[in-house]
């Protein structure tokens, strides 16, 4: 799956969601801590006038965020983990 | 029968047969089983049509004889060719064998591959690579005591077969060097995850430079296909299978034949309801621009190509009224479906790919013009962009472009050839012009923004005076626009599309040399 990785060294099983487009943080939807389902609206991304919502890939805990709003991000760049 | 007969020939020819079925011994296909690889025989029976399998060269190999000239062993070569069927049509198929290693010279598996290449050209058929192996080796060196100028055999005919006939490039196990350029220079490529790697060179040698990966960090599938190396990642050998047999039940067996309409599967009147609410009224908004796809397709014929790379563009095939058919889509979840450097690649290799077989096209159309900034700038976006513009300009096929959202400036205008008569179909949630007026406000009027006592509600007068002419009806007036349609017609008119144009579509070579 494109922007995703499994960290399996971490103790926790997480899941890194990166941006797969480079864009500006329009909203962040959730907090480090928050239990969120597969597909559930994480945060939200513009780019070329255009809302895009990044979406979780799996049921789980938001871990670390690494953005904040208004940041500006590049294609690939690590946006939060989801701890599964 | 009696003394005349040949019997004894055929025995040993048959009995040398046998031992090339042995493949490199049972060591070494014990370690390609326990490495979850097929061997290439397992791999030539899973790609063909039951028994289809008609072995050219099988007595190739390196032999052994004892002192009364009686051979010993035969170890066969290290390239398997053949010809058989896939769907019932004639294929040419041509696989390496990992589990050889030539205790002597192999020169037969080169001839063999070159022939593989050759009599697809010659039998206007497809060819189907089966790709294990690394290419070069220093030891050469010591073997020969020489070095040599490199060459890449076979080249002549791997690069005429790109213009002739439907070439597939199945990357099945560690694949470097001559076979890497061999997996790419195809019409359609596929990896398997995890079992497959490319490299141009691999681990040990790069890490002589000081970067230390592993073989999947350097060139497992997921990254070769979002690089764009390879069009598909297959989770599986018998998926890559699967995808190659797929992709070619929608090509010709030639470009010196047309693509093959099914008796067809699907009503060509098919409405679905929810399309006419499909595009948000929020133009900021994203939507599924595959399910769309899917809806005004034949049901469950969209073969999606090249998923991982240029993501703001989606490529495939499919059937309308049951004629194979080259789609195009803006995806607005990446870069709100603008063209990238990636995605003007891809456009112009699909676009390349469509002309060469005949097929005709229908591009789902929302961009919002090339991905602007300084990324995009250093990555020649532009130049690859006019590349894929020119692949557009260039090509004949029948092209059908239904504008669902956004259609601006350059990129925008590259969702047709504008010189040719349009079979084009505009959605009322259509939105066009040079520039969106967001953001292009700022460059037009500056001036007048700055000079204004209150410069934002300047900005949202002159946006809001813009804004009441932008509806597409306004396009139609002036025959901007041929026809606006409801979304739930669309798969009617494409239908119509390419039923009307099917006669078009003219066999051949294109003029242009094709290149991977």
């Amino acid at each position: 799956m494109i922007g995703i990785e499994l960290n399996e060294g971490k103790r926790m099983p997480a899941i890194t969601v990166r941006a797969e487009f480079s864009a500006v943080v329009l909203k962040l939807c959730v907090a480090p801590g928050d239990r969120v389902a597969r597909d559930q609206e994480l945060l939200v991304l513009e780019s070329m006038k255009t809302e895009i919502p990044v979406t979780s890939p799996a049921d789980g805990h938001v871990g670390a965020i690494s953005v904040s709003e208004a940041q500006a991000v590049d294609e690939r760049q690590v946006l939060l983990v989801i701890e599964t | 029968m009696g003394d005349e007969s040949w019997q004894p020939e055929l025995d040993e020819a048959a009995r040398r047969a046998t031992m090339a079925l042995e493949m490199g011994g049972p060591e070494r296909v014990k370690r390609q089983k326990d490495a979850g690889k097929l061997t290439a025989r397992e791999r030539i029976t899973g790609l063909l049509d039951d028994s289809s399998f008609h072995e050219i060269g099988g007595l190739s190999g390196y032999a052994e004889y004892d002192d009364a000239n009686q051979l010993k062993a035969l170890t066969p070569s290290s390239f398997i060719l053949g010809r058989g069927r896939i769907a019932g049509r004639p294929v040419v198929v041509g696989a390496n064998d990992f589990t050889v290693r030539s205790p002597g010279a192999d020169p037969a598996s080169g001839r063999k591959s070159t022939a593989a290449e050759r009599m697809a050209l010659d039998l206007r058929v497809p060819l189907i690579r089966l790709i294990d192996g690394f290419g070069g080796s220093v030891r050469t060196q010591e073997s020969l005591g020489r070095t040599y100028i490199p060459d890449n055999p076979g080249w002549e005919h791997i690069t005429a077969n790109l213009g002739q006939v439907p070439v597939v490039a199945l990357g099945l196990g560690t694949v470097a060097g001559l076979h890497a350029a061999r997996l790419v220079a195809s019409h359609y490529s596929v990896m398997v995850r995890g079992a497959s790697h490319m490299f141009m060179a691999g681990p040990p040698v790069v890490a002589r430079m000081g970067q230390v990966h592993t073989k999947e960090e350097l060139g497992g599938a997921d990254l070769q296909a979002r690089a764009g190396a390879v069009d598909d990642v297959a989770a599986s050998e018998a998926e890559a299978f699967h995808l190659a047999r797929r992709f070619l039940s929608y090509l010709p067996p030639s470009v010196h034949e047309l693509p093959e309409r099914t008796a067809p599967t699907d009503d060509p009147d098919r409405r679905d309801a929810w399309l006419l609410s499909a595009i948000p009224r929020n133009r900021r908004k994203v939507y599924d621009a595959r399910r769309i796809l899917r809806a005004l397709v034949d049901d469950g014929t969209f073969f999606e190509m090249g998923k991982a790379f240029g993501g703001s563009v989606i490529t495939g095939l499919a059937r309308f009224d049951g004629w194979p058919t080259a789609v195009i889509a803006s995806n607005p979840h990446i870069y709100g479906g603008g063209w990238t450097a990636q995605a003007s690649q891809k456009v112009a290799r699909f676009v390349d790919l469509a002309q060469i077989f005949h097929l005709p096209v229908i591009n789902l159309v929302d961009i919002p013009g090339f991905v602007i900034g300084l990324e995009a700038e250093m990555a020649g976006t532009v130049r690859h962009g006019a590349r894929a513009l020119a692949a557009l300009y260039q090509a004949s096929v029948p092209w059908c472009s239904v504008i669902l959202r956004k259609s601006f400036g350059v990129a925008g205008a590259g969702h047709t050839d504008h010189s040719r008569v349009q079979h084009r179909y505009a959605w009322p949630s259509a939105d066009w012009g040079s520039m969106p007026v967001e953001g292009g406000v700022e460059a037009a009027y500056r001036a007048e923004i700055e000079a204004a006592p209150d410069p934002d509600k300047r900005r949202q007068e002159i946006e809001d005076r813009l804004n009441r002419v932008r509806s597409p009806l306004r396009s139609a007036e002036h025959f901007l626009i041929e026809e606006m349609i409801d979304p739930r017609d669309t798969r009617r008119r494409l239908c119509d599309f390419v039923n009307l144009t099917a006669k078009l579509r003219i066999p051949g070579p294109v003029a242009f040399g094709v290149r991977p």
